[in-house]
């Protein structure tokens, strides 16, 4: 059961663009305790993406990009402020709620990838239907697929531990797809890939973007730029330019 | 919702992936359910071997004897035997007398006692049979007297001399022949006085006839059943007060009474109290060993799950409930409970069967409690490890996916 809340509102808006708002970050703060010390990170950070928006979030080490993936993809919870996500208020919707928008609706691409070790490449990359699976897809071949996409087809056996780097993001994007979600949140996803590989995700990614799919991308790489809609500049936890 | 055929196959294989960390929780539950199991199945043959040394001692016996001589007679056996519900009395007497057999002598307990004695106190012949009351100078033998207690065995047919001293101060030498020797009834715990093993049985006509006197010691008496033994022993109180003039007032007053009466269900009273003393005792042990047992699944649990914090918070950024992750980590757990729980009721078993065989106590195996043992177990198992899963549950993704 999902508690669909009416959209409450950002000023700029006008009420035709209100179920296109996919993210809605409504003056974010996020300090962490060091010892006594509140050390802030994200100072106030407004920012709206749209539905079918291919956002590139770029900004020098330590800035905070990751802090605000997290916060989106509400895997952390902001010291002030408040994110609405496709229409719905994070605050307050229940863990089961969020747990099926995660699961059906976003694709996590993490920065450490974040791969369970015991768990070949494939079982991987099937993990989230374990939970959430839609009926219309075959998980299986799906995921067979997938990995055949981002050129694991033969390593579909192997442990995270008998990968590369570069190999285990795949498996990691791969992972993010399986459930054809309507938003994917990447933290550089080609980080670790060399420019060849790079390409061809990013291939993917274009490809998802033209089918519909909203991206939300952080990256270093100023080549990254051009398959954006829009590019974000973080520095010091503020947004230079929206 | 999570898928409970892709949940069971993940429980397996992260069991299986550990399998250090898998043997020891299961080694922790194992001893547990181990105990509880060994434990209660040992308290329940405690209380099967005790009423086994009850019966052996008797049947719905009632005793009665007088401190004194010249309380009961005749008439007393006469107004017991008339006593609803009782179906067998004998008179008792009794002296150490100097027994002979062949070129030994030795100090025995001889006791007069008439042809229903034998079926009041459960007797089992080991050659022979019991004295009737048309016999004369024949003597039925205990066990041990008649194999241990003389340098040559004695059995049936063999003669034997006894000496009595009567009430007068004269000494009375008479030969008996041995009819029979009974069953030494092994009992070790129940002591209601019969001992058979050790006395001598001889028609108490004749041997009142020896002594000279018209008295009895006491009664033997036998009720219709278990459940009546209290009420025909009252009943029987009550006419022996009133026909010794003893007034209703003193009925409940032992001191006042000439005479002590009790019953088996007082000695099964007294042996229960100490069985169940037994019982709780092992019950304890049980409940500590599975504190103990289940501290140590709580442990490793906790350990588990701090190692896999990272793996809870990917699995709820990736779309996990909390319920789905904590019906993982209970799938889990019970696996691992109901291996620990078999092989740790077969051990239990084992054990029980040993000691059993070893102390020579019956093999009893209470069903019911040994499953409610294995249930409890497993579910202190469950309990142990859904807490730290429900710590782990409850954390925001991020900072779980932070711990290293
Ligand atoms: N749990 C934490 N406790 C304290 N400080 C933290 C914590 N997590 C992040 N930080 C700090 O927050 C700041 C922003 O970190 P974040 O990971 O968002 O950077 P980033 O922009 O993603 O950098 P990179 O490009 O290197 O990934 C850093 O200075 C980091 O030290
Ligand atoms: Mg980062």
């Amino acid at each position: 059961m999902m508690v669909i809340r009416l959209y409450e509102g950002n000023s700029q808006l006008n009420d035709d663009t209100v179920m296109d708002v996919v993210i809605d970050i409504q003056n974010i703060r996020k300090s962490y305790l060091l010892g006594d010390m509140e050390v802030p990170i994200l100072h106030g950070i407004n920012l709206l993406v749209k539905k079918g928006e291919f956002v590139a979030i770029m900004g020098p080490s330590g800035s905070g990009k990751s802090t605000l993936m997290n916060m989106i993809g509400c895997l952390d919870r902001p010291t002030d402020g408040n994110v609405m996500l496709m229409g719905k208020d994070t605050r307050s919707i229940s863990d089961n709620d969020l747990a099926e928008l995660r699961g059906f609706e976003i694709g996590f691409v993490f920065q450490n990838f974040n791969l369970i070790p015991r768990l070949s490449a494939y079982e991987n990359v099937l993990l989230p239907t374990y939970s959430n699976s839609k009926v219309n897809l075959d998980n299986e071949e799906r995921a067979r697929d997938l990995l055949e996409t981002v050129g694991l087809g033969d390593r579909l056996d192997h442990k995270p531990t008998e990968l590369s780097g570069g190999q285990r993001q795949r498996v990691a994007i791969a992972r993010s797809l399986i459930n054809d979600p309507s938003l994917i949140l990447a933290d550089e996803p080609t980080g670790n890939l060399d420019t060849k590989t790079s390409t061809e995700v990013m291939d993917i990614f274009s490809s998802l973007h033209k089918g519909g799919c909203t991206i939300v991308m952080i990256t270093h790489d100023p080549e990254m730029e051009k398959y954006a809609d829009r590019v974000v500049h973080i520095r010091d936890g503020y947004i230079e330019n929206n | 919702m999570l898928d409970p055929l892709q949940a069971v196959k993940m429980a397996f294989g992260s069991i299986g992936s550990a399998k250090l960390r898998s043997s020891l929780t299961t080694l922790g539950i194992i001893i547990g359910v181990a105990a509880v199991i060994a434990n209660v199945s040992l308290g329940a043959s405690f209380n099967q071997f005790f009423n086994d040394e009850i019966g052996a001692v008797g049947s719905n016996f009632i005793v009665i004897y007088s401190q004194n001589t010249n309380v009961f007679f005749d008439n007393e056996l006469e107004l017991i035997g008339n006593t609803p519900g009782v179906v067998g009395v004998s008179p008792i007497n009794q002296q150490m007398a100097q027994v002979t057999y062949l070129s030994t002598s030795r100090q025995i307990d001889i006791q007069g006692v008439n042809e229903d004695y034998s079926e009041v106190a459960n007797f089992e012949m080991k050659e022979g049979t019991f004295l009737t009351d048309k016999d004369q100078f024949v003597a039925v033998l205990g066990e041990e007297v008649a194999l241990d207690k003389f340098d040559k065995k004695i059995s049936s047919k063999n003669p034997i001399e006894i000496t009595f001293r009567r009430e007068d101060g004269g000494v009375v030498t008479q030969k008996f022949i041995v009819k029979g020797i009974v069953k030494d009834p092994e009992t070790t715990f129940a002591q209601t006085g019969v001992e058979p093993e050790i006395r001598i049985f001889i028609p108490i006509d004749v041997m009142n006839g020896i002594l000279g006197v018209d008295y009895y010691g006491g009664f033997f008496v036998k009720a219709e059943s278990l459940e009546t033994v209290r009420s025909t022993g009252d009943e029987i109180d009550k006419r022996l007060a009133r026909n010794l003039g003893v007034s209703g007032r003193d009925l409940d007053d032992d001191d006042t009474k000439p005479y002590t009466i009790f019953d088996q269900v007082e000695i099964l009273e007294d042996t229960n109290q100490l069985s169940s003393a037994l019982t709780t005792l092992l019950t304890s042990v049980a409940l500590i060993s599975l504190i103990v047992g289940s501290i140590g699944i709580m442990n490793i649990m906790l350990v588990t799950v701090t190692e896999r914090t990272r793996e809870i918070g990917l699995m709820k950024s990736l779309g996990f409930s909390k319920k789905d992750i904590l019906t993982l980590f209970m799938i889990e757990s019970v696996v691992v409970g109901l291996i620990g729980g078999v092989i740790g009721t077969a051990l239990g078993l084992g054990a029980a069967v040993l000691v059993n065989n070893f102390l020579e106590l019956p093999n009893i195996f209470p069903v019911s409690q040994i499953g409610i043992g294995f249930v409890v177990s497993i579910l202190v198992g469950l309990i142990a490890g859904v807490y730290p899963a429900n710590k782990a549950a409850n954390m925001d993704p991020v900072d779980a996916l932070r711990k290293e």
